[in-house]
């Protein structure tokens, strides 16, 4: 398989290559897969005297048991609540009084555990990921008390939030057909609550193995002994046999839906629009990320300058693949291509759209002009350095993860400009027309719903005092 | 107390137990976590200072491995130095400033910032206004001129002027939908009465009334050269970029120098109750004035926040979250300004425990005021806070932010290489002495945004309950 060679080779050359390795911001990328199958990337920045350790585990919301919507995030909370060597509390007390941060976050296809810590305590750290990766010790009272916390999450995120879910939750419901696409991630409540000792236990064992996972360290870091101190902690767990993949593909879709949601808490109008986005690492993919800078980045974009410049039919327009979950890069299934604001009752979502639509015909018709192309390149190429550089160099440390997890190949994070310069106006207008195709799109739109009108004093929905 | 109850279970509801052991040929697994090395050297990245004439200081700070920089024009203009009516007319002018110069139109601007890897950005805060971004190192001067003209040479084009008005009062109804945002008017409104800081939102009125000639003389009043620092942050040349900030800025006017009134915050126990029918969730805010970043005590305040409810391992969250369930994530903090500081809690509870969770987090003050933290806990606070001001000067809006902190309350430079030596020094009596001297919780403000037919009876044991807007 290339695997192995790519692996060697880029180790060699990172070690070789190592002082040099900063110039033009090429990211050195030691990789290696230890006997029980955990992959291990390790990247050197010397900026500053800070280092990120984080563990990604190739099981994603997508993934989660059918009668427990929301499992996956709830599991999230557990390996918080106490391992082998560590009760409840002590992770979090031991990460931050080594002067560190740290989070969990559950996505599509991957949920993460991430150190921001000063690079001498990285041993400290590796130890204490090593001991919930070994095993957890949960008992029913910590299970009770985070369904507690993980419902409070729901509430202040979703249930008492106007434009709860809007458009990140809601969305993938809509677009996606395949159960494992399109159910509610944050789960139901009921779902949260059915949640069992035992059901920790099953999904513990399923998925969180060193087959299962990559395990990144970034930043002030010696790579070779840091290597050392992986081995010393990680090597003596065992691996486990992974269950037969599942089926997350979804059909092309043929026919545009649209979707009101009401909102009570709401008290403006929002639309956003979702597209069905390339498969990863296709050439469509590269291309559909400079149709996004294109399209919907910054105060230069086409939807922008029609919809806010020119029309002031809203003050912003957001948008991206894998939206306010994450980007193109750290999601591996089938996601969407999304834009999305918030606008004024005055104006009606079809006259919105309209607007939307003839941007993309425009796309769709006329090819890019090189100067377009270049302009999308410029922003492509500075968005790179700032996904690595996002939350203090943790971004750089996702992406080597997910390219890992996903691609078996950290190292493609130094070729992704040269990818996406191969991408051509032809290209472009190819990947507008499938992918940026009407029947390829849902539409969700919010209407506030009033409040009922029996208090006059109530409403702080109103906007007006 | 809830370590020992998860060592006392019985193995068979372990996962531990069930994960296999380790191999034979490996080290058993420590059971206690290794020592971390020796800490690493970290300074603060030495800036380099120049003052023009009319008073504009540029600052440079080489910093970084990825080829970019941020170039950041501060001004002391913001919603502070705003009249009774005229809320958020600092926020018009910072939109109306966007949308051209003399000689580009705000779609060049934005072409022209895009070209460069970047895109230009007016923020308006209460002290401060900012106008930049991040762009590829190589635009470092060409961004410093775009910057320079925009602020220097508005066009302020009336014909924008309804667009942006309609915008704001979007983003009013938006802002006052969410709970948080309306918790906290009510809090300066309590605390701040008639001073700008108590007037977090406009009425749709007000904003409906503002001019072009309004928001000119806004600018007129409240830009110039003699109110600003530019920031220059990243990987950059150093001498053009230099360059380029003498020629752009040179010739600009001083402006009026900035007066500021500090506030005379007040407090007194009462609970603000403002009625959301239905809401699952109770927003609670409870804050009191203290004292801002130039008071000695003000180092050691921080601590004692940290440690009660500023860090995920603090008192409070450990409380009404891990241990109760009752919230999410609750946090307090110390919130600054220019001569003026307030701390708060903020957590929103499930509605029906609303009461509890107060209780609670009165309960953790009373504590922290009544007994001394161990050496132990305060020591993780302490390598806690050390650590996180390492990180938040680990990236060049995060040093960027920290230059202009200590530029608006005129901190010397020793500070930022002080900081952790003085969050050391902080004892554990001296934590419980800031809690009891001004953590006065006697005299909190207490505003909580709820389903007030649930938790009206609640909130009674806290004080008068005081209902409506």
């Amino acid at each position: 398989m290339p695997r192995r060679s790519v692996v060697t080779l880029a180790f060699a050359l990172a070690l070789a290559a190592a002082p040099a390795a900063q110039q033009r911001s090429t990211i050195p990328v030691n990789y290696h897969t230890l006997d029980n199958g955990l992959k291990v990337v390790l990247s050197r920045d010397t900026s500053s005297p800070i280092a990120v350790v984080g563990v990604y585990y190739n099981i994603g919301f997508r993934l989660e048991p059918k009668d427990r919507t929301g499992f996956a995030h709830l599991f999230e909370h557990m390996m918080f609540q106490g391992s082998q060597h560590l009760g409840k509390n002590e992770f979090i007390g031991l990460v931050e009084s080594n002067g560190g941060i740290l989070n969990g976050s559950t996505r599509f296809d991957f949920t993460n555990y991430f150190q921001i810590i000063p690079s001498h305590t990285v041993e400290t750290i590796l130890w204490a990921e090593a001991d919930r990766m070994r095993g957890l010790n949960i008992t029913q009272e910590n299970l009770t008390n985070q369904q507690g916390v993980v419902k409070n999450e729901v509430k202040v995120n979703v249930l008492n939030a106007p434009y709860g879910g809007f458009p990140w939750l809601d969305l993938p419901q809509i677009a996606n057909t395949n159960w494992y696409n399109a159910h509610n991630f944050y789960g139901d409540l009921e779902h949260l609550d059915a949640a069992t000792l035992g059901d920790v236990k099953q999904f513990f064992e399923t998925y969180y193995s060193p087959n299962n996972a990559v395990l990144v360290v970034t930043g002030d870091i010696d790579p070779s002994q840091t290597l050392g101190m992986v081995k010393k902690y990680f090597a003596g767990i065992p691996s486990s046999k992974l269950p037969a993949p599942l089926d997350i593909s979804e059909p092309r879709q043929e026919k545009e839906k649209r979707v009101n949601k009401q909102d009570a808490l709401a008290n403006r109008p929002a639309l956003a629009v979702g597209y069905h986005a390339p498969a990863r690492n296709t050439p469509e993919w590269y291309a559909m990320g400079l149709i996004d800078d294109l399209m919907v980045q910054g105060q230069d974009s086409r939807l922008y300058q029609a919809l806010v410049q020119k029309r002031g039919m809203t003050a912003d327009v957001n948008g991206g693949t894998n939206i306010l979950l994450g980007n193109m890069f750290d999601v591996k299934g089938p996601t969407l291509w999304s834009a999305f604001l918030i606008h004024d009752a005055d104006r009606k979502p079809d006259e919105i759209l309209a607007v939307i639509d003839e941007e993309v015909a425009r796309l769709q018709k006329t090819p890019v002009t090189k100067d377009e192309l270049s302009l999308a390149m410029v922003k492509r190429r500075s968005r790179l350095y700032a996904a690595q550089e996002e939350f203090a160099g943790f971004g750089r440390a996702n992406l080597l993860a997910s390219f890992a997890l996903f691609d078996d190949d950290p190292a493609k994070i130094n070729r992704l400009e040269e990818e996406f310069s191969r991408v051509t106006p032809e290209l472009i207008q190819k990947t507008a027309n499938e992918y940026l195709r009407t029947s390829n799109r849902s539409v969700l739109t919010i209407t506030p719903q009033p409040p009922p009108a029996k208090d006059p004093e109530a409403g702080v929905q109103g906007g007006t005092r | 107390m809830n370590r020992h109850l998860a060592r006392a279970l019985p193995v068979a509801l372990c996962v531990a137990a069930m994960a296999g052991q380790p191999s034979a040929r490996q080290e058993p697994f420590p059971s206690t976590p290794p020592k971390a090395g020796p800490a690493r050297d970290f300074r603060v990245p030495e800036p380099k200072r120049v003052t023009l004439d009319n008073g504009l200081e540029i600052v440079l700070v080489q910093w970084g491995n990825i080829p970019k920089v941020r170039v950041t024009l501060d001004i002391r203009s913001g919603n502070a130095f705003e009249k009774a009516d005229e809320v958020w007319l600092s926020d018009l002018t910072g939109n109306l400033l966007r949308e051209g110069s003399a000689t580009r139109t705000a779609t060049q601007i934005s072409e022209q910032a895009a070209r460069m890897g970047g895109s230009l950005n007016v923020s308006v805060g209460g002290d401060r206004t900012t106008i930049g971004g991040d762009v590829l190192s190589e635009f470092a001067p060409m961004m410093v001129e775009l910057v320079a003209d925009v602020v220097r040479n508005p066009k302020f084009p009336g014909t924008e002027l309804p667009r942006l008005k309609t915008d704001l009062t979007r983003q009013l109804a938006v802002s006052l939908s969410q709970p948080q945002q309306v918790a906290l008017e009510k809090l300066r409104a309590v605390m701040y009465g008639d001073h700008p800081t108590g007037r977090v939102f406009p009425t749709e009125a007000m904003i409906k009334s503002y001019s072009a000639d309004e928001v000119g003389d806004f600018y007129k009043s409240t830009y110039g050269a003699g109110r600003a620092r530019l920031y220059v942050v990243g990987r950059f040349d150093s001498a053009t970029a230099e360059a380029a900030a003498r020629k752009a800025f040179a010739g600009w006017g001083k402006g009026t120098p900035a007066t500021v009134t500090p506030p005379k915050p007040t407090t007194e126990r009462v609970v603000y109750l403002i009625d959301r029918p239905g809401a699952v969730q109770s927003s609670v805010l409870i804050g009191m004035p203290v004292i801002d970043p130039t008071h000695e005590d003000y180092i050691p305040l921080t601590v004692m926040d940290a440690l009660l409810g500023g860090a995920f391992a603090s008192r409070i969250t450990k409380n009404i979250r891990e241990d109760k369930g009752y919230t999410y994530s609750p946090f307090s903090d110390v919130s600054t300004r220019y001569r003026d500081a307030y701390w708060a809690e903020n957590a929103e509870v499930t509605t029906n425990v609303t009461g509890p969770s107060i209780k609670e987090i009165f309960a953790e003050i009373d504590r922290l005021q009544a007994e001394p933290p161990s050496a132990q806990e305060l020591t993780g606070i302490q390598n806690y806070m050390a650590g996180t001001f390492v990180l938040q000067n680990s990236s060049r809006s995060g040093i960027t932010g920290q230059l202009a902190y200590m530029d608006l309350h005129g901190l010397p430079a020793s500070h930022a290489n002080e900081y952790v030596k003085k969050v050391h020094a902080v004892t554990p009596a001296k934590v419980t002495e800031m809690a009891k001297k001004y953590l006065r919780d006697d005299q909190a403000t207490i505003v909580v945004v709820g389903d007030r037919k649930v938790i009206e009876e609640q909130l009674k044991p806290f004080g008068k309950v005081v209902v409506g807007k």
